[in-house]
C-alpha cells in the first residue's frame, strides 16, 4: 500500500482510504474518489504540482499534499 | 406573490432554483429557458452575484416565473462561503430571501452516479422538484442506456425531463415542468441516515423553537460540524447546543466520521439508483478529453499553448477594436455637431454637445473592447479551458503567495475587478481568497485602457524598433506588466507579513472540454455589455453633469461683454482698413472699359479659392505674371483679403481667449488651482489634477472630464480637431512654465503610471468590503494603492524630466 502522491504518472491503482477525516475528505469523496474505486494517475502540471488523476469517467485536479491524505493499492 | 403589471393584468408570480452539479450544463439550460431575460443581482445582505431571470409558458404572459440560477456545487454540505450562500438560498434558510416554491435539479447524463448523491439531498428540502437529464446525447458515446421512465419511477414519481441543453433540445418540455411544479407536492423518498442521525433529527424538530425549518436544514445542522449552516442554528437555538453535540458524538461513535456518514448513505443509494436505471451497453471509448489533455496540459507545450492564448485575446482586443471605436467616435462627434447646428449657443447646448455627449461618448467607445475581451472569457471557461489553466500555473502562483485559483479571478480583473473579486469565492482558504482580493484592481481593467490609449496615441512616439517591436506597444504592455509586478510583490509581503497563509487546496474536477455555444456565448457577453451600459449611462453620465457643471459656472456676464467689445473692435478696424481699398478698387472698375472689368473679375474670382496667406501670395504673383498691368487692382485686392483673414484669425484667437476665460474663471478651475501643488511633482497641471481626482469614483470619467474641459478650453472654429490635438497643444496657462506645453512623453508617463496603480473605482472598493465583510480591508486595499500610485508617479515624472527629456 502506498499513498497517491508517491505514485507516478502512468501508474493506476485502487483507492483503500484517507489518513485523515476533513472537509477535505469529505470532498474527495464527492467528488467520486471513494474507498474500493479504481484511480489512474494521468500527469503532473509543470513543476510537477497539482496533479490530474482519472476517477471512474471523471478528470480530477489536486494537490500532492492534498494526495498525501488517499492511501492506495497500486496495479501492478 | 402577484403583483399588478402596466396593463392592469394580474400576474401570478412564482420563484423556482435551478441546481446542479459544477459543469453539469446548468447556466446553458438556465440560458435557453430565460434568454435575455435576466437580471445580475445580489442575495440579500451579500455580495454574492445573484443571477435571475423570467420566463412564462403561455403567450400572454399571464403567469410569470422567476428563475434563479443557484452556483453549481457537488453537495449540500458547502465547501467555501460561496457554496454556503449557494445552498442556503436553495435550501430556502437565507435570512430575507424568499425559499423558492420549486426547484429543477439539472442531472449530468454522463456522470448520474454522483448527480443522484446530490438529487438526493435536494429532495430533503420538501419542495416540489423536476429533474432535467442534461448532455443525454453524449450517453451514447459512454455506452450507456438510462431508462428514463423507471428513473421517475424509483425517485418516487418526480418529472424527469431528458434535454440537451447546448441544442436547445426538451427546454419547452422542461419549462413546462418547471410552470407546474407550484401546483406539485413534493415527493419525498427520504434517505434514511442510520437511527443516531434519525433520532438526533427528532429531538432537534421537537425541542427547537422554529417550526418552519425543512429536513435539509437540520441534516446540515447535524453533518456539518463547526460550518456556517450550524453556527447559525446555534444562534438561534442556544439551548440545543448540548443536544447536538451529544448525538453528532453518538454518530461518530458509531460510524468513524461524522461528515462522511452521510456522505457513504448517499453515495450507496446513489449506486443502487444508477444499477436500476442505467444499463451499461459497452465499456466506455477513451475520453476525449484526456486525449486533448495531453496535448494542453503537456509539461513543455501546455505553457506555451497558455502564453500563446494570452497573447492572442490580449492582441485581438487592440486590433479588432479599432475600426469600432473609430465608428463609434466619428458617429458620436456627428451627432455633436447635429446637436450645434439646431440648438443656439447656451449653456443647454454646451450641456448636451461638451457634457453629455462629449462624456459618455468618450466611454462609450471602449464597448467594443470590453465585449471582445468577455468574449473570449466566456469561450474560454464554456470550453473548460480556464481550469486547466489554473492547473498550469498552480505552482507558479503559490510562490507568489496565491494559488491556480486566483488565475480565473485574476484573469477576469483584466476586463473588470469586480466579477473578478466575486469569482475569487471559489477560494475556500479565506487568506489566500482576501490576499486574491487586495492584489485583483491592480490588474489592468478596461476602464485603464482609454487613458492608456489616448496618452500612449497623442505622447508616446510611433517608432519601430528591431523591425518588430513598437514603443507605443511596449509602452502599453509595460503598463500591464507593471501592475502584474506589483500584484506578485504585494502578494508575496501579504502571505509572509500579514495572513502567513497555511496549506490552500485545489481539489476540484476538469471539466469535459466543450464547444461553446454561440447562444450561450452571446447571452453572457451581452449581459456584460448591458452592465457596462448601464454603468456609463448613470454614474458615469451623473459624474460627467457635474464636472461639466463645475467647468461651465459661473459663466460670468463680465467676460461675454469685455470679449463681444473686442470683437466689434476688431471688425470695425477692419472695415476701416479695407475702405480705402475697396473704394479705389471700385473707382477703378467703373471707369475701366468692359475687357479689363472682366479681367478685374477673373482676379476676384482666383483670390476667393484662397483659405491662408501663403495663398493669396501664391495668387498674387500669378495674377501679376496674366495681368501685369493691372498692378494696382491686383494689390488692393490681396490687400482686403488679408486684411480680412487677420481679423478673422483674431476672432478666432479672442473666441479661444474667452472660453479660456471662462474656464479660468469656473469652479472647476479654483478647486483644481487649490490643489495643483500638490500634483506639481507630478507634472500634472490643475487640469490633469481635477480629470483625475474626478475619475476617483470611477476611472472612465477621467477621459470624459479631459473631454469636457478641453472642449471648454477650445472654440475653435476647426470642430473637427480631435481631443489628441486639443491636448498636444495645451499650455500652461501661468507659473513658471507659462507657454510651454502641458503634456510631455513625462506627465504622460506620470498619469498612466498613476492610473495603473490606483484604486479609482468607488465600485470595487464597495465590492471588497462586502466581499470580506470589513471596511478595513477595502479601505487597506485602497490605502495602499493609492500611495503607491502616488509615489510611482512621482518618481517616474521625476526620473524622466531630469534624466531623459
Amino acid at each position: 500500500m502506498t499513498y497517491l502522491n508517491m505514485m507516478v504518472p502512468g501508474q493506476s491503482g485502487r483507492v483503500v482510504g484517507f489518513s485523515d477525516d476533513s472537509k477535505m475528505v469529505r470532498r474527495l469523496y464527492e467528488l467520486g474518489i471513494q474507498p474500493g474505486r479504481s484511480i489512474i494517475y494521468l500527469r503532473n502540471a509543470p513543476f510537477r504540482d497539482p496533479l490530474e488523476v482519472q476517477v471512474g469517467y471523471n478528470l480530477i485536479t489536486l494537490r500532492k499534499s492534498e494526495a498525501s491524505l488517499i492511501a492506495i493499492e497500486v496495479d501492478e | 406573490m402577484s403583483n399588478q403589471n402596466a396593463a392592469g393584468n394580474v400576474i401570478s408570480e412564482s420563484t423556482i432554483a435551478i441546481c446542479g452539479n459544477p459543469n453539469c450544463g446548468k447556466t446553458t439550460i438556465f440560458n435557453a429557458i430565460t434568454g435575455l431575460n435576466q437580471r445580475v443581482g445580489n442575495y440579500p445582505g451579500v455580495t454574492v452575484e445573484k443571477v435571475s431571470g423570467t420566463f412564462s409558458v403561455d403567450s400572454t404572459n399571464k403567469h410569470s416565473f422567476t428563475l434563479v440560477d443557484i452556483p453549481g456545487t457537488y453537495s449540500l454540505s458547502a465547501f467555501s462561503p460561496d457554496e454556503d450562500i449557494a445552498v442556503s438560498a436553495l435550501i430556502g434558510s437565507l435570512k430575507d430571501a424568499k425559499s423558492p416554491d420549486g426547484i429543477i435539479c439539472v442531472l449530468d447524463a454522463t456522470n448520474l452516479e454522483r448527480s443522484f448523491a446530490f438529487l438526493l439531498q435536494v429532495i430533503e428540502i420538501g419542495r416540489p422538484i423536476v429533474v432535467a437529464v442534461n448532455m443525454v446525447d453524449l450517453v451514447e458515446r459512454r455506452g450507456l442506456k438510462i431508462n428514463f421512465e423507471k428513473m421517475s419511477q424509483s425517485l418516487g414519481g418526480i418529472p424527469v425531463v431528458p434535454v440537451i441543453g447546448n441544442r436547445r433540445v426538451g427546454i419547452e418540455e422542461l419549462k413546462k415542468a418547471a410552470a407546474d411544479l407550484p401546483n406539485r407536492k413534493p415527493i419525498t423518498v427520504g434517505t434514511n441516515y442510520g437511527p443516531e442521525a434519525e433520532k438526533l433529527f427528532e429531538r432537534l424538530v421537537n425541542e427547537s423553537n422554529n417550526g418552519h425549518r425543512n429536513r435539509a436544514e437540520y441534516l446540515r445542522v447535524i453533518f456539518d460540524a463547526n460550518s456556517p449552516a450550524e453556527e447559525r442554528f446555534l444562534l438561534e437555538e442556544p439551548d440545543l447546543m448540548e443536544v447536538l453535540r451529544e448525538g453528532q458524538s453518538r454518530i461518530k461513535e458509531v460510524h468513524g466520521s461524522l461528515s462522511l456518514t452521510e456522505t457513504a448513505v448517499l453515495s450507496e443509494k446513489a449506486a443502487t439508483l444508477f444499477q436500476e436505471i442505467v444499463t451499461i451497453v459497452r465499456p466506455p471509448k477513451t475520453r476525449n478529453s484526456e486525449r486533448i489533455d495531453r496535448v494542453l496540459l503537456h509539461p513543455v507545450f501546455g505553457p506555451i499553448i497558455l502564453l500563446l492564448t494570452m497573447i492572442i485575446v490580449f492582441q485581438s482586443i487592440f486590433s479588432w477594436s479599432e475600426p469600432l471605436m473609430n465608428l463609434i467616435d466619428s458617429s458620436f462627434s456627428w451627432l455633436a455637431s447635429q446637436v450645434e447646428a439646431v440648438m443656439s449657443p447656451g449653456p443647454l447646448q454646451s450641456l448636451l454637445t461638451d457634457g453629455i455627449i462629449g462624456g459618455v461618448g468618450s466611454v462609450l467607445i471602449f464597448l467594443p473592447q470590453i465585449v471582445i475581451l468577455f468574449l473570449f472569457i466566456a469561450i474560454l471557461e464554456d470550453s473548460g479551458y480556464m481550469t486547466r489553466a489554473a492547473f498550469l500555473v498552480d505552482r507558479l502562483f503559490r510562490w507568489c503567495g496565491l494559488s491556480g485559483k486566483s488565475f480565473i479571478p485574476l484573469l477576469s480583473s483584466f476586463a473588470c475587478s469586480i466579477p473578478g473579486i466575486l469569482a475569487t469565492r471559489t477560494i475556500e482558504d479565506r487568506k489566500l481568497r482576501y490576499i486574491t482580493i487586495m492584489v485583483a484592481p491592480l490588474m489592468t481593467c478596461s476602464a485603464r485602457l482609454p487613458i492608456y490609449a489616448i496618452m500612449i496615441a497623442a505622447f508616446i512616439p510611433h517608432k519601430t524598433y528591431l523591425g518588430i517591436l513598437n514603443l507605443q506597444g511596449i509602452v502599453l504592455s509595460s503598463l500591464y506588466l507593471l501592475g502584474i509586478v506589483v500584484a506578485v510583490i504585494v502578494s508575496f509581503i501579504l502571505k509572509k507579513v500579514i495572513f502567513k497563509t497555511e496549506r490552500g487546496t485545489f481539489l476540484m474536477e476538469l471539466p469535459s472540454y466543450k464547444i461553446p455555444t454561440v447562444h450561450s456565448v452571446s447571452i453572457r457577453v451581452l449581459n456584460r455589455a448591458k452592465s457596462f451600459l448601464l454603468r456609463a449611462g448613470t454614474v458615469i453620465l451623473a459624474i460627467t453633469i457635474i464636472i461639466w457643471a463645475l467647468s461651465y459656472f459661473p459663466h460670468d456676464g463680465k467676460i461675454t461683454h469685455q470679449f463681444a467689445s473686442q470683437a466689434e473692435t476688431a471688425r470695425f478696424e477692419l472695415k476701416e482698413s479695407t475702405q480705402i481699398y475697396s473704394s479705389r478698387l471700385d473707382n477703378f472698375y467703373e471707369s475701366a472699359p468692359v475687357d479689363v472689368r472682366s479681367a478685374v473679375d477673373d482676379i476676384r474670382e482666383s483670390f476667393s479659392v484662397g483659405n491662408n496667406i501663403e495663398d493669396f501670395t501664391l495668387i498674387r504673383s500669378q495674377m501679376n505674371e496674366q495681368h501685369n498691368e493691372l498692378y494696382g487692382p491686383i494689390e488692393a485686392l490681396y490687400e482686403i483679403q488679408r486684411q480680412e483673414l487677420a481679423t478673422e484669425t483674431a476672432l478666432t484667437e479672442l473666441k479661444n481667449l474667452e472660453a479660456g476665460a471662462y474656464l479660468r474663471n469656473s469652479l472647476l478651475a479654483r478647486i483644481g488651482k487649490t490643489l495643483e501643488p500638490a500634483f506639481k511633482p507630478l507634472g500634472w497641471d490643475w487640469k490633469i489634477t481635477m480629470a483625475i481626482l474626478a475619475a476617483f469614483p470611477a476611472r472612465e470619467v477621467a477621459i470624459a472630464t479631459i473631454g469636457t474641459i478641453y472642449n471648454l478650453g477650445t472654440e475653435t472654429d476647426e470642430e473637427s480637431l480631435s481631443l489628441i490635438d486639443k491636448m498636444r497643444q495645451a499650455r500652461w496657462d501661468d507659473g513658471p512654465r507659462q507657454g510651454e506645453f502641458v503634456f510631455t512623453p513625462a506627465v504622460a508617463l506620470s498619469i498612466m503610471v498613476f492610473f495603473a496603480l490606483c484604486l479609482q473605482c468607488g465600485a470595487t472598493v464597495v465590492t471588497i468590503r462586502k466581499e470580506t465583510s470589513s471596511w478595513w480591508y477595502a479601505w487597506g486595499t485602497f490605502t495602499y494603492m493609492t500611495v503607491l500610485a502616488y509615489v510611482a508617479a512621482l518618481g517616474v515624472y521625476q526620473l524622466l524630466e531630469r534624466f531623459i527629456y
